[in-house]
């Protein structure tokens, strides 16, 4: 059983991962990860201190598990600037400051550092607005790059054609054949995937009251810090890291909303995707890194996710899993793992580890954090 | 919000929504209305008052004038329209305040009556007798949100002078619908009134749900402390004895989501709590509107036969 710590700042909770009941849970990795977390109130995903927070919280848990694989996620630069205004100075500010972050955490702890940018990001520019369309377009907050759309009439297909926001649309079979996939039936897939241009967010119902101000840009290409490899893309990280592994403790860090034109370590770039798709930061970005082949069907864009929210399912404190997925990396490693990250609620899901830590902030709002343990028999 | 033109006072952007999405109504939260039940939720924009900690401030205390670009502008059909798509089972009002949109929700509230689609909101209850009958005539589920009593409190957080009108209407209200109550917990601002509110709700009616929650602290408040989970739940000690069902939540993970019969306190229904807007129904124990174990009366509004069971 994978078991949810779940600390509301000042009070703790313990979970089933998977049927989200409550847990008595004893043991000494249990009570090890329930001290991390008491010690580490989250600041919040937009706090100057959030990416300290990464840091201090991996150290701590670095030092009491002692890990040989460590997965980091920070994020605070890709949410500051993502819906207010941020001067272009005080946006490379931030990032010098992440990077710093790096720095001081690869300096503490010894480990060898292959840095991820999951891409750069551009001001808004325009919103393709699909809410008088004849047919239902679905897109979830976080993506502004695609849309799904069903039952879609001719006239639908002409705004599309028209718009200046509109780069194409694509039949989902299309979609399917690009990752090698012919005949994946499920009720929640679109007929057709849209695509945005630079610039553009889409407008649909469903999506958050709240409008970015700076979304994902064309990341064909993300920046890779890895030293002396030869790899060119996104799914060649995974072979990077068991390469690394073999000669030292090493970590996987992400930098969110930072790509090529802001990457400050020396970096090669590697491809984003596969001929006309390119990822956005997203689960299927993560999927694809840990487990290095490409999971975009796995964690669709534009997908009908409400038709799984509402009724009872596994993985209440999951974000959009409803099972756990196969695959990462880590799932196998027999080394001791960790990770860290101010992403949002999805890491023990994507990375794999023995132990995850992460924020528990739903659409900016701060719960809290949660940590998952996925194994005890390491210790 | 409204304004005034030729000695009529008129809504100054109609049918324009800040939000339009399905959620399950455990979200908003009703946990008394056909529990795991899809609902379209819609919002607009402004609001009648300017509490302190408002999490959607964004929305509730912004200039419509200001926000109005970035709204849809969606007519009665659309809504509807959006809601059989979305195959929702009600229409909830949920982001500010109704009574700044009347007309608007008039309209809507006919077009939705048509079509045999229930609707609900979420209200700080602070409206005249006559404003709360067109309400009334709209919705059929209410939360209410009683903030606290005093005057300072409501002066210092709230910007009103007295809660008294929200009491009335919570009163009005629950003589002909389903009504269900929220309250904030500022510790050493209103967590003193917890016995008197209790107190005043059994009065009106005990079946009452009372949603406590933990406040989050947001928008003037962000920064403050978090209020203690443990001492507001030893709290609710006493007020537990007054109303049948009370819960203490809005944050993640809390451990008393659940329904229990009033009688022999089995669970009935069980939920989880993603906190802040996150709740979500985990299981329906028997059938939900009768103790599992005893088989006594549940309260539950049932949507599909719109029709209020009293125990
Ligand atoms: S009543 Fe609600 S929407 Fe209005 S200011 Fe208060 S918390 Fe915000």
């Amino acid at each position: 059983m994978s078991t949810a710590i779940i600390d509301a700042r000042g009070w703790q909770n313990c979970f089933d991962l998977r049927t989200g009941d409550e847990a008595e849970i004893v043991g000494p990795v249990c009570e090890m990860v329930k001290a991390v977390l008491a010690g580490h109130p989250y600041p919040g995903d937009t706090d100057f201190t959030s990416n300290r927070w990464v840091t201090d919280t991996a150290l701590d848990l670095i030092g009491r598990y002692e890990p040989r694989f460590v997965f980091l996620t920070y994020a605070q630069q890709y949410f500051s600037g993502r819906y207010e205004s941020m001067a272009e100075g005080a946006r490379k500010d931030m990032i010098s400051r992440a990077f710093g972050e790096v720095e001081r955490f690869a300096d503490a702890s010894g480990f060898a550092p292959i840095i991820v940018g999951t891409g750069d990001m551009t001001p808004v520019t325009g919103i393709v607005d699909l809410t008088g369309l004849e047919g239902l377009a679905i897109c979830t907050h976080w993506s502004t790059r695609y849309t799904g759309l069903f039952d879609a009439t001719k006239k639908d297909l002409a705004f599309l054609e028209g718009h200046p926001g509109i780069e194409g649309y694509m039949p989902w079979s299309e979609v399917l054949s690009t990752f090698g996939e012919t005949d994946r039936k499920d009720a929640r897939l679109p007929e057709y995937l849209l695509m945005s241009r630079k610039g553009y967010a889409f407008r649909t119902v469903g999506i958050l009251m709240k409008v970015p101000v700076m979304i994902p840009s064309t990341n064909y290409h993300i920046p890779v810090y890895a030293p002396g490899s030869d790899a060119m893309n996104i799914t060649g990280i995974r072979g990077l890291i068991e390469e690394s592994l073999h000669e030292n403790k090493t970590a996987l860090i992400v930098m969110e909303g930072v790509g090529c034109d802001d990457f400050l370590w020396p970096y090669r770039s590697f491809g984003n995707g596969k001929d006309w798709f390119y990822y956005e930061p997203s689960e299927a970005q993560y999927m694809t890194i840990t487990s290095g082949r490409h999971r975009f069907i796995d964690f669709p864009s534009g997908n009908k996710y409400f038709d799984v929210d509402d009724r009872r399912r596994d993985y209440p404190f999951s974000g959009i899993f409803k099972s756990a997925p196969q695959g990462s990396f880590a799932d196998t490693f027999p080394g001791k793992s960790i990770a860290v990250g101010n992403k949002s609620m999805f890491m023990h899901m994507v990375t794999g580890v023995d132990i995850s830590v992460e924020c528990f902030a739903r659409n900016l709002y701060n719960q809290g954090t949660m940590a998952v343990v996925r194994r005890e028999n390491k210790v | 919000m409204y304004t005034r033109s030729a000695n009529n006072i008129v809504e100054r952007f109609p049918h324009r929504w800040s939000s339009c999405g399905a959620a399950v109504i455990e979200s908003v939260p009703f946990y008394h209305v056909s529990p795991g039940s899809r609902c379209l939720v819609i919002g607009t924009a402004s609001c009648n008052f300017r509490c302190r900690y408002c999490s959607n401030a964004f929305v509730a205390k912004e200039d419509p004038f200001v926000y109005v670009k970035k709204m849809y502008h969606l007519e009665p059909e659309d809504i509807i329209r959006a809601a059989r798509r979305l195959e929702c089972h009600s229409i909830v009002f949920n982001v500010n305040e109704p009574a700044v949109s009347i007309p608007s929700l008039v309209e809507l509230g006919a077009a939705a009556k048509a079509e045999g689609i229930p609707m609900g909101c979420l209200s700080n209850g602070y409206m005249t007798g006559e404003s709360v009958e067109i309400l009334a005539s709209i919705f059929s589920f209410f939360n209410i949100s009683l903030k606290g009593l005093s005057s300072e409190f409501n002066r210092r957080y709230i910007g009103i002078a007295s809660s008294e009108p929200i009491v009335r209407n919570i009163e009005r209200l629950a003589r002909g619908w389903h009504v269900e109550v929220t309250t904030p917990l500022i510790e050493g601002a209103n967590d003193g009134e917890i016995d008197v509110m209790a107190d005043i709700l059994s009065d009106i009616d005990r079946e009452i749900p009372w949603h406590v929650f933990r406040l989050l602290p947001e928008d003037e408040m962000k920064g403050e402390r978090y209020p203690d989970i443990s001492d507001i739940d030893a709290a609710l000690t006493s007020a537990r004895q007054k109303l049948r069902y009370i819960y203490f939540h809005n944050f993640v993970g809390s451990a008393w989501v659940n329904t229990q019969c009033p009688r022999c306190h089995s669970v009935s229904i069980e939920r989880v709590s993603l906190g802040c807007g996150g709740d979500k129904l985990k299981r329906v124990v028997g059938i939900g509107d009768r103790c599992p174990a005893c088989g006594s009366p549940i309260r539950m509004l049932n949507l599909v036969s719109n029709r209020k069971e009293n125990t």
